[in-house]
């Protein structure tokens, strides 16, 4: 993947054309996405962080950054505290409960299954992931009603009921099989990869199945579990429509808070904008984290 | 997918982000934001009416029957609150293709407020004589110069008798019966409601302004909460019906429509009182098909049309005409048309000075964030 | 259990066991939804007889089919502008060396990471702050800028295809084409684009599905006339227990896994024929 530049140059051109089109073409090639990309993404995120600057801003106002009332309010007020707090708490329950349950279905997959299975094994099992989000949360909601399908067996078996629908432990559920399949995804690439030859040597040096799983298997799989771990604390944190269909009236989210802000009832675009860049700069640090934990990881093998 | 993100080495990314921070705080602020709001009128289809409505005031009938009349296609939107309805003609653009909306009372105070209606041109409209007296002089619109009233009734609470004993009679049941109704009740999407169904509960008034009160209100309401499922305004009705829940705070047209499905489900207007409530036709200002429009109002106002819907959605006509036609059977429905000693107790909702509306939205974002 | 197979037997059962018990875990909501979609009651959880009336309510709703045909409309228009923008970009991205390389991959990955909640905020502020003033009330939210929002997510994910692919790719194809006398352009038609197309196709059908399943993004930027699927589902589950939208789901479970074939087979194909080059 040299660049194409020095060999055009080779060429038999004038030497005016050949730099001329030797600038035309990666223009031609990286502008249109750059500018795209720039002006619906970039210029916008640095707008909304401008915005979150103005307390109480609302369409037809003219923005002028004064300060950081909107963020104070945020770390503040107990309420909105305690909604940022509850995100994340959402996000890194969902991270662990698709890791710890996510991990045995990879490492089977990946490294018990019979090969001619593997493939289809992966793809049926994250195939749910292609239909409508809505739609799958809307299950939850029949499986999980009081009088929905899980309480309707329950009871045929004897079992007293459980009431979950509109409280956390429906937000994790949804959240969970949402973001399952991505986390076994990521799993799987990664322990498919794994040098077998390691597992075959520390069995002839003595060491059990387990021994074997905690000191060669989980550690050359690190890489893996770190990313997939972040996709799945990443877009937790920004679920929506998890939260928003069977959470109820407890669960309120930063996403759900922010949908508030600009669409719903109360209108506060600045306050709004705060909220997002706080899931801005959770994400990129999360993501720094990772890039961090990835070099030293990397530097010990 | 996540491997990209280890693609870009991680000086790159922070040195430029930062760049492009520091950017953005040199650069001239003063800007302004924009009303998303479409400022020309849209020169609409002539044969197209969109109508922005609350779920149960239409149906496939009314509409072809007005294809029928005038030949234009009606295109309906509904919204589940007034606050999403105000919304969208405050933000998002989307409120400007209507040309005909329902909102209720106070909102219809707080869009003459805005300059979001048009004035009626009541010589295009055709029978407003037949509404009852009562409705033509309104506290939120003196004159009805903006608005037709179009559905009126009261705001309580449904119920499943099976399952409640002793039934709910007033708004403090909610607050006795706080554990056996965990989760099982719902109550509206509607700040000015709660908050006044909280306040009526303390012996305020649904209209309190005075902040002492409105803070009573909301800590009363917050002590409720955990025990509360959702804040609804339609999605009560499946899961009353299903059995996944026992009670729900709703408007009277809806408890006739859910009773008719399951005679086991009540409605009480609370003893202490509740509210009164008037939804209503405007047109918006800079709509794109007034003609339409005032067609709509006048098929409306007509008594055949107006008893005709009422017998088939159940609500409450306020269209002394139309009433005349009703079925005696729905006449006597005190739940679709209370009698005088209910109407006694409640309250019309009045619009607020901006500082207790302000209280009002903050106290019931509190409230639904915490 | 047979004690020649011994041993291992405990573990092998613990493990089918689980395995079987997660995959039941993914399928029973999809399950669910398609046993209800024929289940005669609209509110009970127990099966009250046979019916096709959800299906024949959802065939004949002209709002669910307007909505449909809104998603249609605006995920083919975005896919289309975003597969030659996002295939551009991935071919540039991988012949170029320029300063700010980084960056600019950075943020052309930006999309994958960031949640779908600030994309939406962004375009929406974007678009109240600078494109509906400056084009003087030309621009409005409407189907097109819904189109333009999808396109930045949908450029991200079929430029990471067939980023994928370029690396994989003979890099002496095109210099052997314009050693041969091709122009680049006949070049980039007839050697690079035949062996990128696997790959451009995969990218689309991903981001398709991505932007027909897209809620968030849809409802800031839509204008009045425009209400998508998502939309249009989200707000009919909001209203409460619809039947009809256990029909809805059936129907596009089977669209969605028809079209996850069709990826799928693809990419098999291009892979086996990657393995014979």
């Amino acid at each position: 993947m040299s660049s194409q530049v020095s060999t055009s140059a080779d060429k038999p051109r004038t030497a005016l054309v050949g730099r001329l089109s030797s600038w035309l073409e990666p223009l031609a090639l990286l502008a249109p996405a750059g500018v795209w990309l720039g002006l619906l993404l970039v210029i916008p995120v640095l707008l909304i962080f401008q915005l979150s600057l103005v307390p109480g801003i609302r369409p037809g106002q003219v923005v002028n950054p004064s300060g950081i009332e909107n963020y104070l309010q945020i770390v503040q007020e107990p309420i909105y505290l305690r909604v940022v707090l509850r995100s994340l708490m959402f996000a890194l329950g969902t991270t662990l409960i698709c890791l710890v349950l996510g991990f045995p279905v990879a490492y089977l997959i990946a490294l018990v299954v019979p090969k001619q299975w593997r493939n289809l094994l992966l793809v049926g099992f994250v195939l749910p992931l292609w239909t409508s989000s809505l739609l799958r949360s809307y299950a939850w909601i029949t499986i999980l009603r009081p009088t929905g399908v899980l309480n309707t067996f329950l009871k045929a078996v004897g079992l007293p009921a459980i009431d979950i629908l509109n409280r956390p432990p429906a937000v994790f559920i949804g959240m969970s099989y949402s973001l399952l399949p991505y986390m076994v995804l990521i799993l799987y690439a990664s322990l498919e990869k794994l040098d077998r030859r390691l597992l075959e040597a520390a069995a002839d040096l003595g060491a059990n199945p387990f021994q074997a799983f905690w000191r060669v298997t989980v550690p050359q799989s690190l890489p893996g579990i770190a990313a997939g771990c972040l996709l799945v604390f990443i877009t937790g944190l920004g679920d929506f429509i998890d939260p928003e269909l069977l959470g109820g009236a407890s669960s309120m989210t930063m996403a759900r808070l922010i949908y508030n802000q600009f669409l719903g009832v109360t209108r506060n675009w600045g306050f709004g904008s705060a909220l997002s860049m706080v899931i801005i700069l959770a994400v990129s640090l999360a993501i720094a984290l990772l890039l961090k934990y990835g070099d030293r990881s990397s530097a010990n093998l | 997918m996540p491997r990209s993100l280890l693609w870009s080495s991680r000086r790159q990314f922070l040195t430029g982000s930062l760049t492009a921070l520091s950017g953005t705080l040199l650069s001239g602020c003063g800007w302004t934001l924009a009303e998303v709001r479409q400022d020309a009128p849209k020169v609409g289809d002539r044969n197209e009416l969109r109508i922005y409505t609350w779920s149960n005031y239409i149906d496939q009938v009314l509409l072809e029957e007005f294809i029928g009349q005038t030949g234009v296609r009606v295109i309906a939107d509904t919204y589940d609150s007034n606050d999403v309805m105000l919304g969208t003609f405050q933000a998002g653009g989307r409120g400007s293709i209507y040309s005909i909306v329902y909102p209720s009372d106070y909102a219809v105070a707080k869009m003459i407020d805005l300059k979001l209606l048009a004035e009626l041109d009541k010589s295009r409209i055709v029978g407003l004589e037949n509404i009852l007296a009562k409705f033509q002089n309104s506290q939120y619109d003196p004159g009805n110069r903006f608005h037709v009233p179009i559905s009126w009734g009261t705001t309580g609470l449904i119920y499943n008798s099976e399952k409640l004993d002793p039934p709910p009679d007033d708004w403090d049941y909610l607050w006795q019966h706080q554990d056996k109704l965990s989760r099982r009740m719902t109550l509206l999407s509607e700040p000015r409601e709660v908050m006044g169904a909280s306040l009526r509960s303390l012996g305020f008034s649904y209209n309190a302004t005075d902040p002492g009160e409105l803070k009573q209100a909301y800590a009363r309401l917050a002590e409720l909460k955990p025990a509360i499922a959702t804040f609804t305004t339609d999605a009560w009705r499946d899961q009353l019906l299903a059995g996944d829940l026992w009670l729900a705070m709703g408007y009277s047209i809806d408890a006739v429509l859910v009773a008719q499905e399951n005679p086991k489900l009540k409605y009480v207007v609370p003893k202490s009182g509740s509210s009164l409530w008037v939804d209503t036709l405007v047109i918006p200002a800079n709509a794109p098909n007034p003609e339409a429009a005032y067609a709509w109002i006048n098929y409306m106002l007509q008594p055949a049309v107006a008893s005709q819907v009422t017998e088939r959605l159940l609500f409450a006509t306020p269209n002394a005409a139309a009433y005349d036609q009703l079925s005696t059977q729905l006449r006597d429905d005190e739940t679709l048309f209370p009698p005088d000693s209910v109407i006694e107790r409640c309250e019309n909702l009045e619009p607020l000075p901006q500082k207790a509306e302000e209280m009002i939205e903050k106290y019931w974002t509190q409230l639904t964030s915490g | 259990m047979t004690p020649t197979r011994s041993s291992l037997n405990p573990i092998v059962l613990l493990q089918v066991g689980f395995i079987l018990l997660m995959f039941g875990f993914m399928y029973l909501p999809i399950l669910v939804l398609a046993v209800f979609s024929f289940n005669e009651s609209p509110y009970s959880a127990g099966w009250k007889g046979f019916t096709l009336q959800w299906y024949q309510r959802f065939f004949a709703d002209a709002r669910i089919l307007s909505a449909l045909s809104d998603s249609l409309v605006i995920a083919i228009l975005a896919v289309a502008i975003a597969a030659v923008i996002g295939t551009l970009m991935a071919v540039g991205l991988a012949k170029y060396r320029f300063p700010g390389k980084g960056l600019y991959q950075s943020i052309t990955y930006l999309p994958l990471i960031i949640p779908d909640i600030s994309i939406a905020v962004a375009t929406l502020v974007f678009l109240a702050s600078i494109a509906i003033p400056l084009s003087g009330g030309l621009i409005q939210l409407s189907l097109s800028t819904v189109v333009a929002a999808h396109v930045v997510f949908c450029i991200s994910y079929i430029a990471l295809v067939v980023s994928t692919r370029m690396t994989n790719l003979n890099p002496h194809l095109e210099e052997a084409a314009l050693d041969l006398g091709a122009t680049p352009t006949q070049a980039f038609v007839k050697v690079l684009l035949p062996e990128l197309a696997p790959a451009i196709l995969s990218g689309c059908l991903l981001a398709f599905v991505l932007s027909m399943d897209d809620f968030l993004i849809a409802s800031f930027t839509a204008g009045g006339g425009t209400n998508t699927l998502p939309m249009e589902i989200f707000s009919r589950i909001r209203r409460g227990v619809q039947p009809d939208i256990n029909a809805l789901s059936v129907v596009l479970i089977l669209v969605s896994g028809l079209l996850f074939g069709l990826a799928e087979s693809i990419r098999y194909q291009s892979e086996r024929r990657r393995r014979g080059d």
